[in-house]
């Protein structure tokens, strides 16, 4: 349970609130993207290329056409509009700032596994048997597979433009260089994170068909219905002719921002005009689908004696792949976060983002935040170390504080609590454990982190929810977000119960449907609690104004001493007075008063930042918070035992303590695996870790149960102080897992995964 | 009128025959062009990555007469078809040769080791093959079946012959293991080196079965797996061993010669430094440990 401040009390909000879906998850229930059938659907399926760079001198559908029971084979050529952006639920244009990528294959090829032609037959066998006989010539290109190589002048050039460099930015503040001369410590390296996967249990799966009103529709494992926009700009169709129904997500962690089937299952139905479904395989997933950004940093920090930071210069790369997808956004978070939740006087940090021809790299949880994270917590224990300094010790002396600015000139406003996070987290880890074997060492680490919640401001970003009453009290929500399993949709029905005085049950939430819920923007950004949560809420207020000011005529009081509650409305003072709802809600209805509310909430809106400089405001708030553990490493075999985990944040406002809890625990072990295991391993831009025997996530067996600790300082920025936490949960838990294992071998290791063979060699065994 | 079970899956024909007999008529018959699978638990990865595509599939799950553990004359038997779960659950195998529960407990995960056998696991001879040191350990033979109905028995050692590779020719079917029961004074100790605690192919592992005699060796046994073509036995360490007084020289001499003894490859698991590293590091914990529980026990 989440440790009170002294706060209002809620009949709902911030309760333990079973969540309604969990049941049908649990019997196997729940239909999910690919348990869905429509009759008379065709099976989809993609050729994809076998080169990672190369020229595509002819395609030859002919023999595949032929093949019985196959429908349509389509290429490049059968695309209206084959070049398109990564643009969504924003109302306002950031120009070539927008994520370019090509719907088919056509004139160089990028990446292996990018999609080159689509196929629809009655089967999946014989959709499998026409790909083999579709004939593309290819001419092999030399490519480029590194990013620091692919932004050398005369490198190879991945797209048709003339440079690799996607773009880059700068934050300035302070004088880097007079900085470090007032420091009497500084320490300099360059650490490496790997690519990694999403690793969902559920591929990216989708069937579509067409209405009665010859409105294609996509029901599609996705965290964004919005596409639909951009699948009509594909097609060449008006927007109101394309229909996205999000149905429960088995994962997205980012990897379902960007499209998926969704425009292959538009044009093969557009094609075709019968139903369609097209489901990846794993493997098919791990190479061809966006992964989280590969960086080189260089960071470079200084601090005084006393352990006050004096200045930190910062070099990111990241590795793109072969699109741009959304880059450039990562990589601005990226750049904001780089100097982690520490107040430093003197900042310099450039970064690029550089097209390669490896898989192509988008949105993962923590969207830029976990890179930077992990280098930037290095550089804290390795000055720590230095000055000698326990890792909390420094870490106090440099945090940033309620008012203070960010290197970018924002300054935070909001509530700041990441040095109680971490005094907690630290504690909780209790007594050392000892060794269990001569060969063992036990280490400790902690890392913080200070993650965005919401979209970027300059985006413009809204949401809108309908709250409706029905005659006998009961209540609807309708919101189009989607539901990714972190208990989005029943969030929506607490907020509303809370408001409007009934339990949860009386609450049904229609979520998902572009056409028939009120657009409520994207499933990232840990964005849908902060926007639909504050749309919901002011939705639901309006309703309940106009139902207090039936129930004050009703019951005869002012309505300012009305209260809700158990299907009642009452006076505060004299509980006695009172109204049962249903009999409010006929009263309105015989007046004509209206019985819903359709709200609009608008993030704060900013223009773009200076990008020479990085001043200005990005993003609307961040939330902060702790992980520490313990771990055990055998210094002869490198193994190491994860014993202890403790996670704990400032959630703002917990709406549902166990969605929130849930979030704390899964954060930290998706962290976990992007210290300890998970790499997506290229060579050429060949996966060599296509399936889960080469791409190891944690088991049950790797990780202890996780210790959360939820702080509830009231002072967020979404529905009843709410903060986010989705992505912020995941970040620190690798450099936590680093700085521990440092801690317990006494060397460091700057790349991640830290795998027994890194800590073996860093222990210079071999 | 045969007893086998048919079933065609696009262009591979499926066959369960259900006592000897029987498969040894299917194998005389497809000869060349048959498979042998039981659990298929590496077989259907395969065929799903289109790497291969076998014209008939002998499935030999059906044949009850190759399930089975038990003891004779001193040694234990084990039909080839026996699952790992099995293994890992033998009261016989607890306590014949524990440490080869304990590799077949480390195979794959829970589902894995319902399906997968101890003969598959051998004749797909991966140098990663879990059960494959701590049986060269053992001293284990293989029983194979001939398409003519001849039966041979050959030592688990010479069963490897390079990688991938094995003593089955064409039609042949390994249909039992077999290897004496361990005297009483003897301790065999199995370690995999994984990238996570479960489910994981392993970078190297070390199976050691020694019979000591205060701190001297009496006998040795010593193999090695993923850090070499096939699954190795190291006699070169066994007579290094044997007769000899155990002290730290001696250990570190061990491990040393392991290095030497072993050809490990670089690939996404682990470089061939890392494997050759972790793997006599593991032997010399092992050889450690025997003769510290000497100590401690008695003998």
């Amino acid at each position: 349970m989440p440790e009170n401040r002294t706060r209002p009390a809620y009949r709902i909000i911030g309760k333990a609130a079973p969540r309604p879906d969990a049941w049908a998850k649990v019997f196997g229930d729940t239909a999910y993207a690919h348990d869905y059938t429509v009759p008379g659907m065709l099976c989809a399926k993609v050729l994809r290329s076998r080169h990672p760079a190369a020229r595509v001198l002819s395609i030859d559908t002919g023999d595949a056409e032929k093949l019985p029971g196959v429908d349509a084979v389509l290429t490049a050529k059968d695309v209206p509009n084959n070049e398109t952006a990564t643009r969504f639920g924003q109302t306002h244009q950031v120009g070539g700032f927008e994520g370019l990528y090509r719907v088919l294959a056509e004139k160089k090829i990028r990446f292996k596994g990018e999609a080159v032609a689509l196929v629809a037959a009655t089967s999946e066998a014989v959709a499998e048997e026409a790909l083999g006989l579709i004939h593309v010539e290819y001419e092999p290109l030399e490519g480029v597979f590194d990013p620091v190589e692919a932004k050398q002048a005369g490198a190879y050039q991945v797209g048709e433009d003339e440079s690799n460099v996607i773009c880059s930015y700068k934050v300035r503040k302070g004088d880097v260089e007079e900085g470090f001369k007032l420091a009497d410590v500084v320490v300099e390296q360059t650490y490496r994170v790997p690519m990694v996967d999403h690793a969902y249990l559920e591929p990216e799966s989708g069937v579509a068909w067409l209405d009665q009103d010859g409105v294609i529709t996509i029901r599609s494992a996705t965290q964004v219905i919005e596409h639909f926009r951009g699948i009509a700009d594909v097609l060449g169709v008006s927007h109101n002719r394309v229909r996205i129904i999000a149905p429960m997500l088995g994962g997205g962690f980012g990897g379902k921002e960007d499209i998926t089937v969704e425009t292959y299952l538009a044009l093969l139905v557009w094609k075709t005009r019968k139903p369609v479904s097209l489901t990846y395989t794993r493997e098919e997933s791990i190479r061809s689908h966006g992964k989280r950004h590969p960086y080189v940093m260089r960071y470079k920090t200084g601090a005084t004696k006393a352990g006050k930071l004096v200045a930190l210069e910062a070099e990111l790369t990241s590795d793109a792949g072969g699109y741009v997808y959304l880059s450039p956004w990562v990589l601005l978070y990226s750049t904001v976060g780089a100097t982690g939740p520490y107040d430093i006087p003197h900042v310099k940090v450039d970064s690029e983002t550089v097209l390669t021809n490896n898989t192509f790299s988008s949105a993962n949880r923590g969207f830029g935040a976990p890179q930077v994270c992990f280098a930037c917590e290095s550089q804290l224990d390795e000055l720590a170390k230095q000055l000698g300094l326990s890792p909390l010790e420094i870490r106090r002396k440099n945090y940033l504080r309620t008012g203070d600015a960010l290197a970018t000139g924002r300054v935070l406003e909001h509530s700041v609590e990441t040095e109680q996070t971490a005094d907690r987290a630290l504690e909780a880890l209790g007594e050392p454990s000892g060794p269990s074997s001569p060969t063992e060492r036990i280490g400790r680490g902690i890392a913080s982190s200070m993650t965005s919640y919401g979209r970027m401001t300059f985006l413009h970003d809204t949401s809108r929810a309908l709250v409706s009453i029905e005659m006998d009290g009961s209540v609807s929500v309708r919101c189009g977000l989607q539901d990714v399993g972190g208990g989005q949709a029943s969030s929506l029905a607490q907020i509303a119960a809370e408001v409007l005085g009934v339990p949860m049950e009386d609450v049904t939430v229609y979520v998902g449907d572009s056409a028939l819920t009120p657009l409520a923007g994207t499933t990232t950004a840990t964005r849908l609690l902060y926007m639909s949560g504050n749309a919901t809420k002011k939705a639901a207020t309006a309703v309940r104004h106009s139902l207090v000011k039936k129930a004050a005529d009703l019951l005869d009081v002012d309505p300012e001493e009305l209260a809700m509650g158990d299907r009642q409305i009452y006076s505060a003072g004299d509980p006695d007075r009172a109204v049962a709802l249903e009999r409010v809600v006929k009263a309105c209805a015989a007046d004509g008063i209206p019985l819903y509310d359709v709200a609009q909430f608008n993030a704060p809106a900013r223009e773009l930042i200076d990008f020479q400089t990085g001043q200005g405001q990005v993003f609307p708030d961040f939330t902060f918070g702790t992980q520490a553990m313990e771990v055990s490493v055998d210094i002869e075999t490198g193994a190491v035992k994860v014993l202890k985990i403790v996670s704990c944040y400032d959630v703002g406002q917990a709406i549902n303590t166990l969605s929130a809890e849930g979030q704390l625990h899964g954060g930290a072990l998706y962290g976990l695996g992007y210290g300890m295991m998970e790499e997506v391993v290229l060579d050429k831009g060949n996966t060599l870790t296509p399936s889960f025997a080469e791409y190891l996530i944690p088991s049950a067996v790797d990780v202890p149960d996780v210790k959360t600790i939820m702080i509830e300082s009231g002072g967020g920025v979404g529905p009843f102080g709410a903060k986010g936490l989705g992505e912020p949960s995941c970040v620190p838990a690798a450099a936590a897992f680093a700085n521990a294992v440092s801690d317990a071998i006494g060397a460091r290791v700057c790349d991640l995964p830290v795998t027994p063979e890194r800590i073996l060699k860093a222990l210079g065994r071999f | 009128m045969r007893k086998t079970k048919t079933k065609t899956v696009t262009s591979t024909t499926y066959l369960r025959p259900t006592d000897l007999n029987d498969l040894q008529q299917i194998m005389a018959e497809h000869q060349g062009r048959a498979a042998v699978v039981a659990g298929a638990t590496d077989m259907i990865p395969q065929m799903r990555a289109g790497r291969t595509l076998p014209a008939v599939l002998v499935d030999l799950c059906e044949i009850a007469e190759l399930s089975f553990i038990r003891e004779e004359h001193g040694s234990i038997a084990i039909g080839a078809t026996t699952t790992m779960a099995k293994l890992a659950s033998s009261p016989i195998i607890a306590s014949g040769s524990p440490f080869l529960a304990t590799a077949a407990r480390q195979v794959g995960h829970p589902q894995t080791r319902n399906r997968a056998t101890i003969g598959g696991n051998l004749a797909n001879a991966s140098p990663s093959a879990d059960t494959a040191p701590p049986l060269l350990a053992l001293g284990a033979a293989v029983q194979i079946m001939s398409p003519d109905g001849a039966i041979r028995d050959v030592p688990l050692h010479q069963f490897f012959h390079s990688y991938r590779v094995t003593d089955l020719g064409e039609g042949d079917v390994l249909t039992r293991i077999t290897f004496p029961r361990p005297p009483d004074g003897a301790a065999g100790r199995f370690t995999k080196i994984g990238l996570r605690s479960a489910s994981s192919i392993s970078v190297a592992s070390v199976a050691v079965m020694l019979e000591m005699e205060e701190t001297t060796c009496r006998t040795a046994r010593v193999a090695a797996g993923s850090v070499a073509p096939i699954p190795m036995r190291v006699f070169r360490i066994e007579e290094l061993l044997e007769g000899h007084e155990i002290g730290e020289t001696l250990v570190e001499e061990c491990s040393e010669l392991l290095r030497a003894e072993i050809s490990p490859i670089s690939d996404v698991r682990g470089s061939d430094k890392y494997r050759s590293y972790v793997a006599s590091a593991v032997l010399k914990r092992q050889i450690e440990m025997a003769v510290a529980d000497r100590r401690t026990f008695g003998a």
